[in-house]
């Protein structure tokens, strides 16, 4: 029990919390004698919390197992910064899209992932450059260079989704409009080795992305991609930390990074993970998986305690998230099958309508990112991700769950309730004695069907980043590149869940043999 | 039958009125029931029988009017479980739970109800189902009995409770000839135990057999209450003297 539930990352952040509040007593003295630095005020409780989305090596990725803990140029110089504040290091990771929400929503006190300075972002965040790159489209070995940006006129092109990279092209094909020519066709993709792998499969020509990522993914894709064209932007020559805006903060940080620089800190982080190292030598520890399927990358995978927890966090979030549904919509299922009107009855109608209609990632981004800006209490370090997912598909999954038990429940004979009452039973027993064991048996298939479902639906946390399965899958690929052998992995443990479930479906529906003569009478046989 | 004056009632019911909606299903209805008396509801379809025997053990309340169980004044601040506890009642479609075998539907409200142990309920349970004439389909879930069979089930899960007062809801209504003859002769040896029963039906012959007094209903009103060798030979009213003649013709 203590075992598994150590794994959950709520009881990790309990523990860190309990650590952190250990700690707090000791940095006084500290404080004291150095105070060489004003701190800026996103430093909470001597806590730098930093957003990252782990997928874009060598800036920030996993490289180990343990998918909470990214490692890379980002997260060294965000260490280097948290030490010169007194500070430790929190990172939390998530999807890209989900960055600047949370920066928004004070999840974190800064963004590092790699991102480009842009004039746009600019607009509502503060931000501190910190490495200099350059734009470069790449394409597959043996494709020409391109001599002009032109030139990819009608052409396919993959970027990363919430990047700058998708605003710049959208200037390039507006002057290809302009001058008569079609624009490029533009992908998206969630993550950034999803991007480059387009281009491997050749279902696009180009992709999109910056210098310092390509250099790492050359070196680990040995000699397959090829520089098509390094545009000169200006506007895009930067990787640069991101803060909500504050100007006394951004000093802070300047100073911090300049500082940082002329030390010599920086540069030695740079040549630690090759930032501006071009050769395609030196290349990963592990070099990317070939064309056949590498039976050994799939049984590492499959064993590795990575994807245990992924698994598992998948499994607990979603038992919890569909018990804490079933608890919920039982009452409200009985209230909405009374004849009376009431407005209980009104409000509940509209709260199943409501969570009926609603996207589910929709809700999972509304909690996690819109709701903290009007309840603070909602940012604080208690209300984890796995918080977060349990309370939006709870809500969800018991707007759906009322359907099935308000058609279960109106499915036993209300000779039933009449029969019971009759004979002196309470209300109480009238539904725990008679009509429930009924109406179980008619939800218990549509019950296991929507659970199955949930157990799928948890994969769309990865954007409020909970590291379940399907999340934990895309970050070991981004560092492997081994698609097939990842996905099949996850594929295992998804199935293995599902059929344990079904099986289960199977033994309970066994004892149900009252409702059929047929069984009735052969098992007495 | 004695009615003795010194004796109170086991059911009186004065002025009671039921509405459905703008419905009147049960208008002004007065009249007594005997400690051990034999009432049996005689009536076309709508007029009211059901939802006067229902409201017997307020299984449907009524609106206005005045009712009492062996004294006690039953109103919407009554307990309704102990009302249930005196007064059984078995219905047309005999109402089992099949998810119970025949045993368990019986010694359900004895343990939940009653707090009876599993094993005091059992040898009481397996009493009354010897009663009713079915020792043997204990174990059997309602699913596995005839319609008969089921209905017998019925009736000892009511006895189990030991009521005072047995309420009947048309219990052959869905019965085949062969298992009418079973079940009315059920009712018959109960009817020789002394209980108190009112039982809405439309066996003729076994109304004549044990009704100690018939009532008889049209459009919510008690129409009038005689002894049955009256009510079928001489009825007093129109009304009466059609409903005999129509279901003599059937």
């Amino acid at each position: 029990m203590t075992s598994f539930f150590s794994r959950l990352p709520l009881m990790r952040r309990f523990r860190r919390v309990a650590a952190l509040a250990v700690m707090l007593g000791a940095p006084i003295g500290a404080h004291g004698t150095t105070h060489a630095e004003q701190i800026p005020s996103f430093v909470h409780d001597g806590t730098l919390t930093v957003c990252t989305n782990p997928t874009l090596p060598p800036m920030t990725f996993v490289k180990g197992q343990d998918v909470s803990h990214p490692e890379g140029f980002d997260i060294d110089v965000a260490q280097a910064l948290a030490t010169r504040w007194q500070a430790r290091l929190s990172v939390i990771t998530m999807d890209f899209t989900g960055l600047f929400p949370s920066l928004s929503a004070q999840r974190c006190g800064l963004v590092m992932s790699g991102i480009i300075r842009t004039p746009a972002r600019e607009k509502s965040f503060d931000a501190v450059s910190y490495q200099d790159t350059a734009l470069v489209v790449v394409g597959r070995k043996g494709t020409p260079s391109l001599s002009s940006m032109d030139e990819l006129s009608g052409k396919d092109v993959a970027v990363e989704s919430g990047t700058s990279y998708v605003t710049r092209l959208g200037v390039v094909n507006d002057a290809l409009v302009a001058a008569g020519k079609p624009p490029m066709i533009i992908q998206q993709y969630p993550t950034e080795e999803q991007v480059v792998q387009q281009v491997l499969i050749g279902r696009v020509f180009a992709f999109v992305s910056q210098d310092v990522e390509l250099f790492y993914r050359m070196r680990q894709l040995r000699d397959k991609l090829h520089v098509l064209i390094t545009p000169d932007i200006p506007d895009y020559r930067h990787f640069a930390i991101y803060i909500r805006q504050n100007a006394e903060d951004r000093t802070l940080l300047q100073n911090a990074i300049s500082a940082l620089d002329a030390d010599g800190s920086l540069q030695t982080l740079r040549t630690k993970w090759s930032v501006t190292d071009q050769s395609t030598k030196n290349g990963p520890d592990e070099a990317a998986a070939s064309g056949m399927f590498d039976w050994s990358a799939f049984f590492s995978a499959l064993t590795s305690t990575a994807f245990l927890h992924g698994a598992l966090i998948t499994l607990s979030v979603a038992l919890i998230s569909h018990i804490i549904a079933i608890t919920i919509s039982v009452p409200i299922a009985i209230v909405l099958n009374s004849p009376q009107q009431s407005v209980l009855k009104i409000a509940l109608e509209g709260y199943v309508s409501l969570f009926r209609a609603a996207p589910t990632l929709l809700q999972l981004l509304f909690i996690w990112n819109a709701v903290p800006q009007f309840f603070p209490i909602f940012r604080e370090q208690w209300f984890t991700p796995f918080l977060a997912t349990i309370l939006a598909l709870s809500i969800n999954e018991s707007a759906y769950q009322v359907e099935i038990n308000r058609a279960a429940l109106s499915a036993v004979d209300p000779g039933q309730e009449l029969g019971a009452s009759a004979l002196g039973l309470s209300r109480r027993d009238i539904y725990w004695r008679v009509i429930f064991p009924q109406a179980f048996r008619i939800a218990l298939p549509p019950t296991i069907n929507e659970f199955i479902n949930l157990l799928k639906i948890t994969s769309l946390a990865s954007v409020i980043s909970l590291q379940e399965l399907l999340a934990v899958t895309q970050i070991q690929v981004a560092r492997t590149f081994a698609f097939t052998e990842y996905y099949a992995a996850a594929l295992i443990y998804y199935l293995v869940m599902v059929f344990f479930f079904l099986f289960l479906q199977k033994r309970v529906e066994r004892r149900f043999s009252w409702s059929d003569r047929k069984k009735v009478v052969s098992n007495a046989a | 039958m004695q009615h003795e004056t010194t004796n109170p009632p086991m059911i009186s019911v004065r002025g009671m009125s039921k509405l459905f909606g703008k419905f009147v299903a049960l208008d002004r209805v007065d009249f007594d029931v005997s400690r051990g008396e034999k009432i049996v509801v005689l009536g076309p379809s709508g007029s009211g029988k059901s939802t006067l025997i229902r409201t017997l053990n307020q299984i449907e309340p009524h609106d206005s009017g005045m009712l009492t169980i062996d004294g006690k004044l039953i109103n919407d601040k009554t307990d309704p479980i102990q009302l249930r506890c005196m007064v059984g009642m078995v219905f047309q479609n005999y109402n089992l739970f099949p998810h119970l075998s025949a045993l368990e539907n019986c010694i359900l409200a004895p343990m939940r109800v009653k707090r009876m142990t599993r094993l005091e309920a059992t040898t009481l349970a397996r009493r009354y189902l010897d009663l009713v004439g079915i020792p043997d389909q204990a174990d059997k879930y309602p699913i596995q009995l005839s319609g008969g069979q089921q209905q017998r089930v019925a009736i000892a899960r009511a006895l189990c409770m030991q009521p005072e007062v047995m309420l009947f809801d048309e219990p052959t209504a869905a019965l085949d000839p062969e298992a009418i003859v079973g079940v009315v002769g059920i009712m018959d040896e109960l009817s020789e135990q002394g209980i108190t029963t009112v039982c809405v039906t439309h066996e003729m012959a076994f109304s004549r057999r044990i009704a100690d007094r018939i009532i008889f209903m049209d459009q919510g009103k008690i129409v009038e209450i005689t002894p049955p060798e009256t009510f079928f030979t001489s009825p007093k009213t129109d009304r009466a003297q059609n409903f005999l003649n129509q279901m003599l013709r059937y």
